[in-house]
């Protein structure tokens, strides 16, 4: 979509910044209702783990994420390959994960499967479990992209001469790219979220982190409220970087 | 994005569209029944058997519920069993969403610091459960660079191993099924954990593990009461020392851990109920 008259600067901080009272109006107005005794105090002291899970968080998100990019675009050309035995594992890996809860697989996964294979970095199968777990949706978002692309662009590219190598590097993949970034972002926000399950397996990540403190101090909302803006800390730029990156590739449509 | 794994978020939001409604109702009852007190909310985790825990057809049952029916009856009044995870249990208590807590809670400086607790029904003390083939003996065994211990989260052992044991790997595990099976599969090398337990661990587990009985630090379990509830407080002590005299705790004892009684007197150690 091309915006023929966009918006001034002045308008579009304004509106913002009315959407943004509204919206603080609204929790000011919850807050001040709630009868609870704060005690920050208390849980400030915790604030090293705080800092301590919310950095792991970072770095098995950042992992998994890598990760589950890799795994995913090689099951979605799986799912559409010609060799049919990987075509069915494809679809048994990704209708497997994406039908069973998380939470099954992480227990599965660390105490059966890598107890079995003798791997007992609970970091490194949790990295691992989450990036299957996210390369199952996000292959499936890529093969819609991939197919969104009209048959008679990969008649054509024949046509002139490509191979399917240059096929899917000069005609699919730049215009794969812009479609399938806004769900892509989603879904990345959706993995550093999940990752919070990991705590199941002791993984000691920022939710957990946070529940301990509750645990200790009994202050559930002190210890709460800091994990959702650290979350969002954490979700933000993902946001921020694919709305860019939206941006840059304009050019393909 | 919620999905299957985690339906609460789902409730949480119906309770909040029904809140209005719930309030309503709740100034209907209050003023059409302000002499009756209504139900006794009993908050437990129904997730540590054979004290708190549900029956074959969901149904909670077990030591701490039988004790919760008896109170009841003293009372005089109904008893209402709000099932909820032990380190929800204070924050339910403190805003009134329930009345008392008995999830075999131990009465700690900590936690007295928030809520107020009965006289102390139970007796017994944090101890391990060690891999079979483990050398460590005491608890001073696992104070060192390169010991793993597993815990559950917001119990005394929990409390106990982040305070008190500085060099040690903690792991923090929601389930008691996890950490246990931490040891089994020799992740970890002890579960800190009550005597009760430990020992139905170890007698489930007998091939890989190894029970150390022996209590390393003393604690009481008491019912959790919000600190203004008083007259709540001594009806309860009243309750508890009658319930005593009258043998309820040695009944609840041999109907529920008459096992566990007669091997606890036979290694020697004071049975606590």
């Amino acid at each position: 979509m091309e915006d023929n008259e966009a918006p001034s600067l002045i308008s579009r901080l304004l509106a913002f910044a009315l959407v943004l009272l509204l919206l603080s109006a609204l929790f000011f107005f919850s807050f001040s209702q709630l009868q609870y005794g704060w005690n920050w105090s208390a849980v400030w002291q915790y604030r090293q783990k705080f800092l301590h899970g919310w950095m792991t968080t970072l770095l098995i998100s950042v992992a998994a994420l890598g990760l589950s990019l890799l795994i995913s675009v090689f099951f979605a050309l799986a799912r559409r390959s010609r060799l049919l035995p990987l075509r069915y594992l494809a679809m048994l890996y990704i209708e497997g994960v994406r039908g069973t809860p998380l939470l099954v697989q992480i227990l599965v996964f660390f105490y059966v499967v890598a107890d079995a294979f003798g791997i007992n970095n609970r970091y490194v199968v949790g990295i691992l479990t989450l990036a299957f777990f996210a390369g199952a949706y996000l292959s499936e978002i890529i093969r819609a992209g991939i197919e969104s692309i009209g048959e008679s662009q990969i008649e054509s590219a024949r046509a002139i001469g490509l191979s399917p190598l240059q096929t899917y590097r000069f005609v699919i993949l730049p215009q794969v790219v812009r479609r399938i970034l806004p769900p892509l972002a989603g879904q990345f926000a959706s993995l550093v979220k999940d990752s919070s399950l990991l705590s199941i397996i002791a993984v000691s990540e920022f939710t957990l982190n946070a529940q301990e403190v509750n645990a200790f101090t009994f202050s559930s909302l002190e210890s709460y409220l800091p994990l959702a803006v650290g979350y969002l800390l954490l979700t933000l730029p993902i946001s921020l970087f694919s709305r860019h990156l939206e941006q840059k590739f304009r050019y393909a449509t | 994005m919620n999905r299957v794994t985690c339906t609460r978020p789902f409730f949480k939001k119906i309770l909040k569209c029904l809140w209005p409604l719930l309030l309503v109702a709740g100034f209907a009852v209050s003023s059409f029944a302000a002499e009756q007190q209504g139900p006794l909310k009993v908050g437990m985790e129904l997730a540590y058997p054979p004290f708190e825990m549900t029956d074959t057809t969901g149904k909670p049952a077990g030591v701490s519920v039988d004790l919760a029916k008896a109170m009841g009856i003293s009372l005089g009044r109904e008893i209402k069993i709000e099932n909820m995870s032990f380190d929800g249990l204070i924050p339910a208590l403190k805003t009134g969403k329930i009345d008392i807590i008995l999830s075999s809670m131990t009465a700690t400086a900590e936690r007295a610091q928030s809520i107020d607790f009965s006289e102390p029904y139970l007796q017994t003390g944090l101890c391990l459960l060690v891999r079979k083939d483990s050398a460590v003996q005491t608890i001073a065994d696992l104070d060192r660079a390169g010991m793993t211990i597993a815990v559950k989260k917001g119990t005394t052992g929990h409390n106990y191993a982040s305070k008190e044991l500085k060099k040690t790997k903690v792991l923090v595990l929601d389930k008691e099924a996890a950490a246990l099976l931490e040891v089994v599969q020799g992740k970890a090398d002890a579960f800190i954990y009550d005597q009760m337990s430990t020992y139905s661990n170890w007698k489930r587990n007998q091939e890989t593990t190894r029970a150390i009985l022996k209590p390393f630090q003393q604690e009481a379990w008491a019912i959790g009461l919000r600190k203004d509830n008083i007259a709540l407080k001594e009806e309860i002590n009243r309750f508890l020392k009658d319930y005593r005299a009258k043998g309820g705790f040695e009944q609840l004892g041999d109907t529920w851990l008459l096992e566990q009684k007669q091997e606890f007197k036979r290694l020697g150690y004071p049975f606590f109920l």
